[in-house]
C-alpha cells in the first residue's frame, strides 16, 4: 500500500548570523494511512522542524517529502498551503487559539478557511468527543490547559484532515490532562482513522504510539 | 467565492480583533471621523460663504453690475475709480428702472469684525433692493450711522443705538436689517467717500432694469456707453462665484484635502501596522491552518474597512453637529453640506485608510509562518 507519508534523505539547514545551523542531516521513513506514530528526541534534535517540513510550513534544504502523493518539493507555497488546508491538521504543544475568537469560533474559523463550509454534525459529533460542548462560547483564556488543547484537538480535526500532526501536545498539560488529551486522541485516531503524527520527548506519550521514530542531532537513530 | 456563512464568521472574527483593542480601534476611527469633518467642513465653509456672498449680490435686486476696466469679479479687491455721475447717464438709458453706486470698503479692525462694508446711497439703493427689511430701527439720520443685517447683529451681539468701531471711527446701529441685501454692513456713501477719499466716486454700480427680460438689451446699451468697463449681469457673477474660480482657494481646499486624507492614511497605516506586529502570533496559526495570503490580506483589510466605515459615520454625524454648533455660535459663517461631498469624503477616507492598510496586510501575508508561530 502506498504510504500517506514518505520522507527521503531530508536535511534542513538553517542559517543564523552567517552560520549554517543543520537542524536535519538525511532523515527517511514513511508513515502508513491510519499509523499512530510518534517521533521522539531531545529536544533541539530536529523533531519540530520534521514536522513543519511534514506540515508543508516550510521546505527541506534537500531530499524528498511526499504526502499522500503530492511531492512537496515540487509544490509552489499556495499549493501546499492549500494541500494543508484540506489534508492537514495542526496540534500546538501552546494550544494556539485565536484569542479573541471563542471556543466555537476557533473550530469554526478552520472550517471557514477550508471553504468547506459549516458542517454541523461533524462539529457536533467532535465537540461531544472531545467533552467541550458546555465550553464553546468561552473564550481561550477562560479555559484550563486541558480545556484549550482539547479545543485546539477540535480545531485541528473539523476539516476531517488524512494527517494529524501534533508538537508535543502534553508538553503544557498537568498528567491528568495529559492523561485525557492523549486518551482522546487516540480514540479520536481510532474512530476518524486519521493518521497521527506527535513530536514528543516523553516517554509516556510515545508508549501509546504503534511506532516510535526516534531523531538525535538531525538523524533517524531508530525505527 | 465566500458564501453567507463564513462571511459572517470573518467578521466576527474582525470585529473580535477590533474589540480585542477598543483605544486603538478608536483612535482609528477618531482619525477616519476627523479626516471625513475636515474635508466636509473646509469644502463646506468654503463653498457655503462663496455661495452665500454670491446669494447676497442676488438679493440686492439689480440685474447688471458695472465695474470699472479691468476689475475682478470678486468686490473686495475692486478700487473705486468710477465718478458716481456715470449713474446719470445709466439711469438716462431705455429699460433702465434705477441705478444704486456703491462703494465698497473692507473693515478689519475695531470691533466690528472683518467684512466688506457698502457705502450706499439710502435713495437709490432702496430703488433698486426694493428697500430694506427692519427688524429694528430705522434708516441713516447722521453721518456715522450704520445699519447692520440681523446674522451680524447676532453674530457680534449688536443692538440699537450701540456704537460699533469700523474703518477706524466709531459708528452708531441705526438700524437692524433682514439679510441677504448685498452687505451684511451699511454705511453712508458719502461719509465712505471722506474716509477713502474717494469723493463722487463708486465701486459699483447696480443696475435695475424696468423688466429682467431687458438684461441683454440694458446690457449691450451700456457696453456701447461704457465700452471699456466691465458690464455683467448678475447671472453671469453667480456662475464665477464658485470655488474653482477663486485663485487660491481651489488649491487651499486641494492641499486641506491632502492634509486630511494624509492624516487618516497615516494613523490607519500605524493602527493596522502595530495590529499586524502584535499578532505575528495569531497570523501564524491562521497559517497552520492552511489560509492562503488573500484570506489573511482579506482579515486585515476588512479590519480597515470597519475602522473606515465606523470612522466616516462619525465622521459625517460630527460633521452635521459641527455645522449646527457653527451657525449658531458664528452666524455670519454659511456651511454648506452637500451630498456629493459626503460621498467624496467618504470615499478618500475609505481610499486613505485602505491605502494604508494594504502595506500592513501585504506584510502579514507574506510572513514566515514558522517565525510567526514562534512569535512571542
Amino acid at each position: 500500500m502506498e504510504p500517506i507519508i514518505k520522507a527521503e534523505n531530508l536535511t534542513k539547514t538553517y542559517r543564523l548570523s552567517k552560520i549554517d545551523v543543520p537542524a536535519l542531516r538525511g532523515v527517511g521513513f514513511q508513515i502508513q494511512r491510519g499509523e499512530f506514530v510518534a517521533i521522539v528526541g531531545p529536544s533541539g534534535c530536529g523533531k519540530s522542524t520534521l514536522l513543519h517540513i511534514l506540515g508543508g510550513i516550510t521546505t527541506p534544504t534537500s531530499g524528498l517529502v511526499c504526502v499522500d502523493g503530492n511531492n512537496f518539493s515540487e509544490m509552489s507555497d499556495s499549493d501546499r498551503t492549500r494541500f494543508r488546508r484540506h489534508k492537514i491538521g495542526f496540534v500546538f504543544q501552546r494550544f494556539n487559539l485565536l484569542p479573541t475568537l471563542t471556543a466555537h469560533g476557533n473550530i469554526a474559523i478552520a472550517q471557514h478557511i477550508s471553504g468547506d463550509g459549516f458542517n454541523p454534525h461533524r462539529f457536533d459529533k467532535i465537540v461531544e468527543t472531545l467533552n467541550i460542548k458546555d465550553k464553546l462560547q468561552q473564550k481561550p483564556f477562560t479555559l484550563s490547559g486541558g480545556q484549550q488543547q482539547r479545543v485546539a484537538i477540535a480545531r485541528a480535526l473539523i476539516c476531517d484532515p488524512k494527517i494529524v500532526l501534533a508538537d508535543e501536545p502534553t508538553g503544557n498539560l498537568d498528567s491528568e490532562n495529559a492523561q485525557m488529551v492523549l486518551d482522546m486522541m487516540q480514540e479520536l485516531n481510532r474512530e476518524f482513522e486519521q493518521t497521527l503524527v506527535v513530536i514528543t520527548h516523553n516517554p509516556e506519550v510515545a508508549a501509546r504510539a504503534e511506532r516510535v521514530i526516534q531523531i538525535r542531532d538531525g538523524h533517524l537513530v531508530e525505527d | 467565492m465566500l458564501g453567507l456563512p463564513e462571511v459572517q464568521v470573518i467578521n466576527k472574527m474582525v470585529l473580535a480583533n477590533l474589540l480585542h483593542r477598543p483605544v486603538r480601534t478608536s483612535v482609528g476611527i477618531l482619525a477616519v471621523a476627523i479626516e471625513v469633518a475636515m474635508v466636509l467642513l473646509v469644502v463646506g465653509m468654503t463653498t457655503g460663504m462663496v455661495q452665500e456672498t454670491a446669494k447676497r449680490v442676488e438679493g440686492v435686486g439689480a440685474e447688471i453690475m458695472v465695474q470699472p476696466p479691468g476689475a475682478s469679479f470678486l468686490m473686495a479687491l475692486t478700487a473705486a475709480p468710477m465718478p458716481v455721475k456715470i449713474m446719470e447717464k445709466l439711469a438716462e438709458l431705455p429699460r433702465v428702472y434705477a441705478v444704486a453706486p456703491v462703494l465698497f470698503s473692507f473693515n478689519a479692525s475695531g470691533s466690528g469684525g472683518m467684512n466688506l462694508i457698502y457705502g450706499i446711497d439710502m435713495e437709490s439703493f432702496s430703488r433698486v433692493s426694493r428697500g430694506f427689511v427692519y427688524h429694528e430701527g430705522g434708516p441713516f439720520r447722521q453721518a456715522y450711522d450704520v445699519i447692520v443685517d440681523d446674522w451680524y447683529a447676532k453674530a457680534h451681539k449688536v443692538k440699537i443705538n450701540q456704537t460699533i468701531n469700523l474703518l477706524g471711527h466709531n459708528f452708531r446701529v441705526v438700524g437692524i436689517v433682514e439679510h441677504g441685501k448685498g452687505s451684511r454692513v451699511f454705511i453712508p456713501l458719502a461719509t465712505a467717500q471722506d474716509l477713502f477719499g474717494s469723493k463722487d466716486r463708486a465701486s459699483i454700480f447696480y443696475v435695475r432694469c424696468t423688466d429682467p427680460s431687458f438684461t441683454q438689451l440694458v446690457k449691450d446699451q451700456i457696453r456701447t456707453l461704457l465700452p471699456r468697463y466691465e458690464v455683467r449681469p448678475i447671472k453671469e457673477y453667480l456662475s464665477l462665484m464658485t470655488s474653482n474660480n477663486l485663485p487660491a482657494l481651489h488649491s487651499f481646499i486641494a492641499v486641506m484635502i491632502s492634509l486630511a486624507v494624509s492624516i487618516g492614511f497615516m494613523v490607519i497605516f500605524l493602527s493596522m501596522y502595530t495590529t499586524i506586529t502584535e499578532r505575528t502570533r495569531e497570523i501564524g496559526i491562521l497559517k497552520s491552518l492552511g489560509a492562503s495570503k488573500k484570506y489573511i490580506m482579506g482579515v486585515i483589510l476588512r479590519e480597515t474597512t470597519f475602522v473606515c466605515l465606523l470612522g466616516i459615520a462619525a465622521g459625517v454625524i460630527g460633521t452635521i453637529f459641527a455645522e449646527r454648533a457653527i451657525v449658531e455660535f458664528f452666524p455670519t459663517i454659511s456651511v454648506l453640506l452637500t451630498v456629493k461631498w459626503g460621498i467624496w469624503s467618504s470615499l478618500l477616507a475609505l481610499g486613505g485608510g485602505l491605502l494604508g492598510g494594504i502595506y500592513p496586510a501585504f506584510r502579514a501575508a507574506n510572513a514566515d509562518p514558522i517565525e510567526a508561530l514562534a512569535y512571542e
